[in-house]
This record gives structure tokens, C-alpha cells and sequence, in this order.
């Protein structure tokens, strides 16, 4: 009994090991992905008059295929509401785009920015998150 | 739906998974540490149950960190009796020849009808049946009768009674206990021939409620929705 005991606690803390570093891994790569493809859209818009290019759109497009991509991973890790708000966010910037509402674009932009930075902030293991 | 059904099924085999492996303490009298954690258990194991958006490892995960956690607990309370004492507190005598031991009593928080109370769960119904009365750290009373109030045993009147045997389920409603019947080294031939001889031709062995038996042939057989009958002398 003492054996199975043993090995199972062995056992689930392995388990938990790799749960830590997968969590880790999958969250912050997909983050920083969305991250990353959102400055590469803001340099790309930088003093453009009109959003409607190929370019725009491609890039949007790739945001939000990298975002779905690394979602469908996250969700077994992540509390689908606490990421919601950026898969919401890329679709209000299609809609932006669509209307060459530059402004929106910007500020929705930036919400993408803040919700993956902040979610990045109140993931990790620091004492104001764990207090 | 479907996601919820899965859910509860995969927390229920986990949840009952943990109280495996911390043991049988959990279902009955637990020490502090294992109170807390049951109750904690079965607030975390509800979360990820109902709600769909919360992933099913955020009730896992915590689940399966506290059963380390326990682990670790019992492991140094195993290790030194002071660990232990500061885990889970030490027994403390609340009766002992002299009386209540009034101190012990405050410094455990108990009133004189909880300690009345703890005593008539013992069987003794006045303090002066009681020569030691100690409080465990499961928080259940223990009691030392004084010797005029203590049961008589056989080894008071002398007796000689031979040692009892621990009798073997063989058939339990219907169902041969196949391990058990090792235990008497016997088969289920043994089995179906003392029931045809005790009860008749048309016994079968789906039709017994319970057949027990022990070392020194002492046999209980009940049909399902008749009287049980007893014998002695089985030979084995």
C-alpha cells in the first residue's frame, strides 16, 4: 500500500511539473505571438492614410489565425473568459478595417496589446498575484 | 451538457482516487489536517464541474497538489512526534483519578455537557464510573471505567473459552466470494453441496442471501426472504 502510495504521489508530481512548464510554454508563446503580430500591424499602419490595403488585411488575417490557433491550446489551460476579450477585440478590428476607422483600429489595437500584457502579468507566480 | 456530464464523471473518479490514496481515515475520524482538506476537496471538486469556461485542470491541478500536500503532512508527522503534535495536537487527559481536570478542560474549549456527552458515547452515564477520560486529537473522548465499573471479562471469572474465529462471507447475495473462499480452503463445489444438503434440491446459489462460515465450522446461511438457520460442527 505504502509502494502504491509512493509511486502515485511521484506520479502526480511529475504530472504537475509538466502542467507548470506546458502552461507556461503554451500561454506565454501564444501571447507574445499576438503580441508581436500586433506591433508588426501597428508599424505597418504608422501614418497610413488608408487602412485598406492587401497588407492590412493579410496581417489581420494572420493575427487572428495565429490567435485561433494558440486559443483552441490555451483553453485547456486558461479560463476561456479571462482570454475572450482578445479573440473580441480582433474581430471588432476587421470590422474597423472595413470601415477605415483608423482611430478604433489604434485603440483596439492597443486593447489587444493590454489584454495579452496584462494576462501575461497575472499569470506568472509573484507574490502580488499570489496575495 | 455533454462537457458537464464528462466533467462530473472525471472529478467524481479523481476526487475518489485522492480519498484512496490518503486512506481510510478520511471517510471516518480525521485529524485536523484531514478535516480541512476534505472540506476543501469538496468545494474545489464542484468548480470546474459546473462551470464550462473554467478548464477541468484548474480543479485538478489544486486537487492533486493538496493530495503532495497531505502526503508531506503525514510523512512528517510520521517523522518526529513534534511535527505530529504541532499537525494535529496532542491527546489531553480531561478526567483523570482526581476529578475534571479543569484546566485541561478550557484549554480544549469544551463545556462540562460536552464532556458528559463524550462520556454517555462511551457507555457510562456518572463521572465517578470514570477513572481517565482523554480527549484525542480526532476529537473523540476515550474512556478508562474504573475497575468496579469496568465490564467483567472471562479472564475476570476465569473461564476458558477457546479463541473466536473471524467467520467468511462465501455468498453474498447471490455471488460466490471467490477470495474468500481461499481463506477456508474451500472450493464452490464445498459451497453448492452445503447448501444442497442444508436446504434442499431446488436451493441454488443466486437464491442465498448470506453464507458464512468460520475455522471452526461455525456456518450462518440465509435464503433470500427466508429465516437464517445456523450450524456448528462444519467440517471443512
Amino acid at each position: 500500500m505504502r509502494k502504491f502510495v509512493l509511486i502515485n504521489v511521484v506520479i502526480i508530481f511529475l504530472f504537475l511539473v509538466v502542467i507548470c512548464i506546458a502552461e507556461d510554454l503554451i500561454v506565454t508563446s501564444g501571447v507574445k505571438k499576438v503580441n508581436e503580430d500586433c506591433m508588426a500591424i501597428e508599424e505597418l499602419v504608422d501614418h497610413m492614410e488608408d487602412l485598406r490595403t492587401m497588407e492590412v488585411v493579410m496581417a489581420i488575417e494572420n493575427l487572428e489565425y495565429n490567435w485561433t490557433k494558440n486559443e483552441s491550446a490555451m483553453c485547456y489551460l486558461v479560463n476561456h473568459k479571462s482570454i475572450q476579450e482578445i479573440g473580441l477585440e480582433i474581430s471588432k478590428l476587421k470590422g474597423y478595417l472595413e470601415n477605415n476607422e483608423s482611430n478604433d483600429f489604434m485603440s483596439s489595437l492597443d486593447a489587444i496589446k493590454f489584454y495579452s500584457h496584462s494576462y501575461l502579468h497575472f499569470m506568472g507566480a509573484s507574490l502580488h498575484n499570489i496575495l | 451538457m455533454l462537457t458537464i456530464i464528462i466533467r462530473a464523471i472525471v472529478i467524481y473518479v479523481l476526487v475518489l482516487f485522492v480519498f484512496r490514496i490518503m486512506g481510510k481515515r478520511q471517510i471516518g475520524q480525521m485529524q485536523p489536517y484531514e478535516l480541512v482538506l476534505t472540506l476543501i476537496i469538496a468545494d474545489l471538486a464542484t468548480i470546474p464541474m459546473a462551470e464550462v469556461s473554467v478548464p477541468v485542470l484548474h480543479g485538478i491541478v489544486p486537487l492533486l497538489t493538496l493530495v503532495i500536500l497531505h502526503f508531506v503532512l503525514s510523512q512528517l508527522s510520521k517523522l518526529s512526534p513534534r511535527i505530529a503534535q504541532l499537525i494535529s495536537g496532542k491527546p489531553v487527559i480531561v478526567i483523570n483519578p482526581k476529578g475534571i481536570d479543569y484546566i485541561a478542560m478550557k484549554s480544549l474549549d469544551i463545556s462540562i455537557d460536552d464532556l458528559f456527552e463524550g462520556i454517555r458515547g462511551q457507555g457510562y452515564f456518572a463521572m465517578e464510573q470514570v477513572q481517565y477520560a482523554i480527549m484525542e486529537t480526532t476529537g473523540k473522548l476515550s474512556v478508562v471505567p474504573k475497575a468496579g465499573y469496568a465490564p467483567v471479562t472471562n479472564i475476570d471469572l476465569k473461564n476458558k473459552v477457546d479463541n473466536n474465529f473471524l467467520p467468511v462471507n462465501l455468498v453474498c447475495e447471490g455471488q460466490v466470494m471467490e477470495n474468500n473462499l481461499k481463506l477456508l480452503n474451500v472450493d464452490q463445489e464445498f459451497v453448492k453441496s452445503f447448501i444442497l444438503k442444508k436446504i434442499g434440491k431446488s436451493a441454488k446459489i443466486k437464491n442465498v442471501l448470506l453464507f458464512t462460515l468460520d475455522k471452526s465450522g461455525n456456518a450462518y446461511l440465509q435464503m433470500k426472504g427466508e429465516e437464517f438457520k445456523t450450524f456448528q460442527g462444519v467440517k471443512i
